[in-house]
């Protein structure tokens, strides 16, 4: 589903070039559960924005779905983004002026699905992750758990066919993030759904299929779980 | 996605209620003013334009003159329209429109009615030629008979109430009967020509009996009193027709000088924004006003522009959000033009409230009555244009800026401000620089205008008012006059012409050792021997009337008409006025008789026994008791008919300047308004970087930071802002009131106290809107705004 080739990112700073990534490959099949760990700094969140499509390599060679990214123009990468791929953030990221309901729904607005069919599917979404009750409220009336709920539910509403992750339980408590684990394996288990993580916790590490561990900005280590 | 578009907008609106009143208070303000203005403009620009065939309209003009002394009139001898219709191809039709010679009451049976609108005489193609509307009667022969009257559906009304005016008699005065042949609507407010009772030309051609100097009216060159219109055929030459009209005058006239009587033809589109001698009558203001509106409309759409661009750095994040989940461009520009669209809509119908509301007193200043009517297509003109520059101006950037940036660097906060803080600050120079040049413009106006009022003219219209003596007191003026001066409320007593505004001029002056060449327009005032002594006019040279039967033929001159005229010792040589010779007994030391606009003319005191406007001086304190003295005399003499009128020269005075005075006025009120729009733009901006910075001033007082260092560090920005806009608006103020200034003879110059006046003022103004939020933000306690980080 997903390959990179070479990839390097680099910053400039005046003279100075620091290397974020260093030559990554790195290959990923449909239906995997992938978790990335590594030190503060070592490059996951740089790593996971580029296969996202937020960040752009410096050098190196991009596929997915049998696609070049390096090649595409930004409309087509857009197009391609929004299709396919659905992001969870450690800090959730919902739109405070939005309800529960109306956050989940705003994917659905972008991607031009009409109203009767996105009543459906939001209701199918709250049933899903037992948050009806939740619906009318803003996110700053919600525990954190449930803003990640929220913010899970609204990326997977377009049914994207590979889930980004970045440190999705980091603002969590043990025990919300537990649930969250659960809920993700099951996706991947029960849906096929491609899942990519990145993580602090090598408990959480471990619901994975397989663990990337990054190094200043090289994979240093591959095993499957 | 509309509804939902809709409903962000208003969530957002409502949510940010400080923000969202700011911008919809100087959107809603901005915009009543700018279309206040834009109405007044379009009201101004669109005199005449109702005419369908305005573009082949010209009215005939003439110069007279040479140099400095060369004049252009309006009016024009009658011949000009009977040759022109006769013998010049290019003409299709010529009208004449005049006035004088007016009845002041008529009788329709048994109703007498007091005459209060303009009547005119016309020529029978006014119809035709003009728009104006006939309701009843035929456009093509107006006048049946000379004995024929039209009257507008106004004054037929008065007479006639509901039933039909035609055919029925009114008599002039009481004497001569006029027959209703017509009844025409009444003339729109934006046409130069005014008259709700017309007559055929014809009655004013039979008072030329063939025994005066000119023989008919057809033939009377001398009298420039005839306003005369030509309809020309489709290609026809202006300046041709003009210069055609000019050789047969030369050729008709004998003894006439060839620079005395050349025609100019002025289009009818242009008559009432420019002079005859093509002099701005009304454009420069209107030209003015367009810009201020336009001026208006940017500070409010700056307003709006920088608080949303400022405040979408506290939104980058949403706009983030929104990208990672799949909006694109069009989805984000759309939300964006959406809430501005709806800001715009309510403040749109705030301001058009407040249009209604303020119509009344706008229509008072402005001296108009226009009318703000939702449904005319007019009104929808401005608004439409307005709306969308202003909706295009202050939706399109932000939109596009706040859609641009990389969603990634935003919620890692990486990018510290969205849009550069300096096109925030360039905006914010233009908007102050707008503002401190309005207010040195309405300085420099309000300074000129009371320079104006309170310039010696060179004589004394302290407490003197004037009434009309009327045909039956006029014989007995001198009864009159003497017993008014028994009182001791009345210091003098005068008749003669208004000193005040002496507009009246002839170019028919002879004297010894006048050049074939020269001509010289002189402004005649006839007056008695009280006359000088009462105005204390200052006499240099020789000596007053003395109210024998010799002084009919003596002149008093003033200075500028001895100059101009070259006459050395001038006292004893021959002048002739007109056709009557006489000698100069007298120099007056020159007098403004007219605007300060102008320079002093030639004048020329020539002595009447009788007058028909009287002159009372009377002391600030007997006023009351002079006045009602007056009038006891009226009421003997002309029984209460016409009622008891008067009016002191101060009035006539200020009359002068009435456009000054309302321009100043509006010109005031709308700096105000400029800079009450601007101060709520950095007030809004205060308040955003104060909300930004909120974690800084919290870690600097902990340091031990005074609340002066915070306000002083918040407010330095922005009066650095202002200190520039105030270095690029003043030179551009001062050369652009300097060049308006130039259109006064009299006049003060800018100077750096006005600059200086208008600086300080705005600093001021600006210091108290940023130090209320400074010093609120500088007021908190550090230990909360740390913590709620
Ligand atoms: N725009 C940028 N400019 C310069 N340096 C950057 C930029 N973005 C990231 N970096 C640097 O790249 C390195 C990797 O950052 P990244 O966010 O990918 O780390 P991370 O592994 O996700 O760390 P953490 O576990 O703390 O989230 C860091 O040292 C960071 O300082
Ligand atoms: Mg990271």
């Amino acid at each position: 589903m997903l390959s990179l080739k070479n990839i390097s990112k680099y910053y400039k700073a005046g003279n100075l070039k620091t290397s974020i990534l260093n030559n990554i490959n790195l290959d990923v099949d449909a239906g995997e559960f992938v978790s990335i760990m590594g030190p503060s700094g070592s490059g996951k969140s740089t790593l996971l924005n580029i296969i996202g499509m937020l960040d752009e390599p410096t050098d190196g060679y991009h596929y997915f779905l049998n696609q070049p990214i390096h090649q595409l123009k930004e409309k087509q990468r857009q197009a391609l983004y929004k299709e396919n791929i659905g992001f969870v953030f450690q800090a959730y990221h919902l739109i405070d002026e939005l309800t529960v309901y109306e956050n989940i729904e705003t994917p659905l607005l972008y991607h031009n699905i009409k109203s009767d069919e996105r009543k459906a599917l939001v209701a199918d979404m709250l049933d899903r992750f037992q948050i009806v009750g939740k619906k009318d409220l803003f996110p700053s009336q919600l525990s954190g758990g449930q803003q990640q709920l929220v913010g899970i539910a609204r990326a997977l509403i377009v049914s994207p066919k590979l889930l980004l992750a970045d440190e999705p339980t980091g603002n969590l408590n043990s025990k919300q993030g537990d649930e969250i684990m659960e809920l993700f394996k099951k996706l991947n288990k029960e849906e096929g759904m491609t899942i990519i993580q990145v993580t602090h916790s090598e408990k959480n590490a471990e619901y994975g299929s397989r663990i990337i561990n990054l190094l200043d900005g090289t994979v240093e280590s591959s095993k499957n779980v | 996605m509309l509804k939902n578009y809709i409903k962000i907008a208003w969530r957002n609106i409502v949510n940010k209620k400080l923000y969202s009143a700011i911008n919809i208070i100087g959107l809603t303000v901005g915009l009543a003013v700018g279309l206040l203005i834009l109405l007044w403009v379009q009201d101004e620009t669109s005199y005449d334009k109702f005419n369908t065939k305005v573009d082949r309209i010209y009215k005939v003009n003439a110069s007279i003159g040479t140099g400095a002394s060369k004049q252009v009139w309006g009016g024009t001898p009658a011949p000009v329209a009977f040759h022109a219709a006769k013998e010049v191809p290019g003409v299709e039709a010529a009208v004449r429109v005049v006035g004088d010679m007016d009845y002041s009451k008529f009788r329709y049976k048994d109703k007498l009615l007091r005459r209060t609108a303009t009547m005119k005489f016309v020529d029978d193609a006014f119809f035709t030629v003009f728009d104006y509307k006939l309701l009843k009667g035929d456009p093509k022969k107006p006048f049946p008979t000379d004995q024929s009257i039209i009257l507008s559906v106004t004054e037929a009304k008065k007479y006639f109430g509901d039933t039909d005016p035609m055919g029925k008699v009114l008599r002039g005065d009481d004497k001569d009967p006029y027959t209703v042949s017509g009844v025409m609507a009444d003339m729109p407010a934006n046409s130069s020509i005014q008259a709700d009772y017309l007559f055929s030309i014809n009655v004013r051609k039979k008072q030329y009996n063939g025994k005066g100097m000119w023989k008919a009216m057809d033939e009377d060159w001398g009298d420039y009193w005839a306003d005369t219109y030509l309809l020309l055929k489709a290609n026809a030459s202006p300046i041709a027709i003009a210069d055609k009209l000019t050789r047969i005058h030369m050729s008709l006239q004998k003894g006439i000088k060839p620079t005395d009587g050349v025609f100019q033809l002025q289009p009818l589109a242009d008559i009432h924004l420019y002079n005859p001698d093509l002099t701005s009558a009304g454009a420069e203001i209107v030209k003015i006003f367009s810009i201020v509106a336009l001026l208006i409309l940017l500070i409010a759409c700056i307003n709006y522009v920088n608080l949303s661009t400022a405040r979408s750095v506290l939104r980058s994040k949403e706009v983030s959000v929104r990208k990672i989940i799949g909006a694109e461009r069009k989805h984000l520009f759309f939300q964006f033009v959406f809430e501005t669209a709806l800001c715009f809509l309510i403040a749109l119908v705030l301001a058009f409230g407040i249009i209604y509301a303020i119509m009344p007193l706008y229509n008072h200043i402005a001296n108009k009555e226009m009318h703000f009517d939702l449904f005319s297509t007019s009104v929808w003109k401005v608004i439409g244009i307005t709306t969308i520059i202003t909706l295009a101006a202050s939706s399109i950037y932000p939109a596009i800026l706040l859609s641009s940036f990389k969603p990634i660097d935003a919620l890692r906060s990486r990018a510290s401000g969205v849009g550069s803080g300096n096109f925030r600050k360039v905006l914010v120079v233009c908007q102050f620089a707008f503002s401190i040049g309005l207010i040195i413009g309405t300085l420099v106006i309000n300074r000129q205008l009371h320079y104006i009022q309170t310039t010696q003219v060179g004589y004394d219209r302290d407490h003197v008012f004037t009434v009309n003596l009327y045909n039956n007191m006029y014989p007995h003026q001198d009864a009159v006059k003497a017993e008014l001066l028994r009182h001791r409320e009345i210091t003098g007593v005068a008749v003669g012409d208004n000193i005040v505004n002496g507009d009246s001029s002839t170019g028919d002056t002879d004297w010894d050792g006048k050049p074939a060449t020269a001509s010289m327009v002189i402004h005649p005032f006839s007056i008695d021997q009280d006359f000088i002594k009462v105005f204390k006019v200052k006499l240099i040279a020789g000596s007053n009337f003395t109210g024998e039967k010799s002084d009919t033929s003596h002149y008093i001159l003033n200075e500028t008409a001895i100059k101009e005229a070259g006459i050395k010792n001038p006292i004893g040589k021959r002048f002739k006025l007109w056709q009557r010779n006489g000698i100069i007994i007298g120099v007056v030391k020159d007098f403004h008789f007219a605007s300060l606009k102008q320079v002093i003319e030639p004048a020329i005191f020539s002595y009447a026994e009788k007058s028909g406007q009287l002159f009372v001086k009377t002391t600030g304190k007997n006023a009351a008791a002079a006045i009602n003295l007056v009038k006891q005399y009226h009421v003997q003499y002309n029984h209460g008919d016409p009622p008891f009128e008067y009016n002191f020269l101060d009035d006539d005075f200020n009359n002068l300047y009435k456009t000054e005075q309302s321009t100043s006025m509006l010109f005031s009120i709308f700096a105000g308004i400029a800079i009450f729009i601007s101060c709520l733009g950095l007030f809004g901006l205060a308040t955003y970087t104060a909300q930004v910075k909120v974690k800084e001033i919290g870690i600097r007082k902990v340091l031990g930071a005074s609340v002066l260092n915070i306000t002083t560090m918040l407010s330095k920005d922005f009066l650095l802002l202002i200190v520039i806009s105030l270095l690029i608006a003043s030179p551009i103020a001062w050369y652009a009131m300097d060049k308006w200034l130039e259109s006064y003879v009299y006049r003060i110059s800018v100077n750096w106290i006005t600059i200086a006046l208008a600086g300080v003022g705005a600093i001021l103004i600006a210091l108290i809107t940023i130090s209320f939020q400074s010093i609120k933000a500088a007021l908190a306690n550090p230990v909360k705004s740390l913590r709620s980080e």
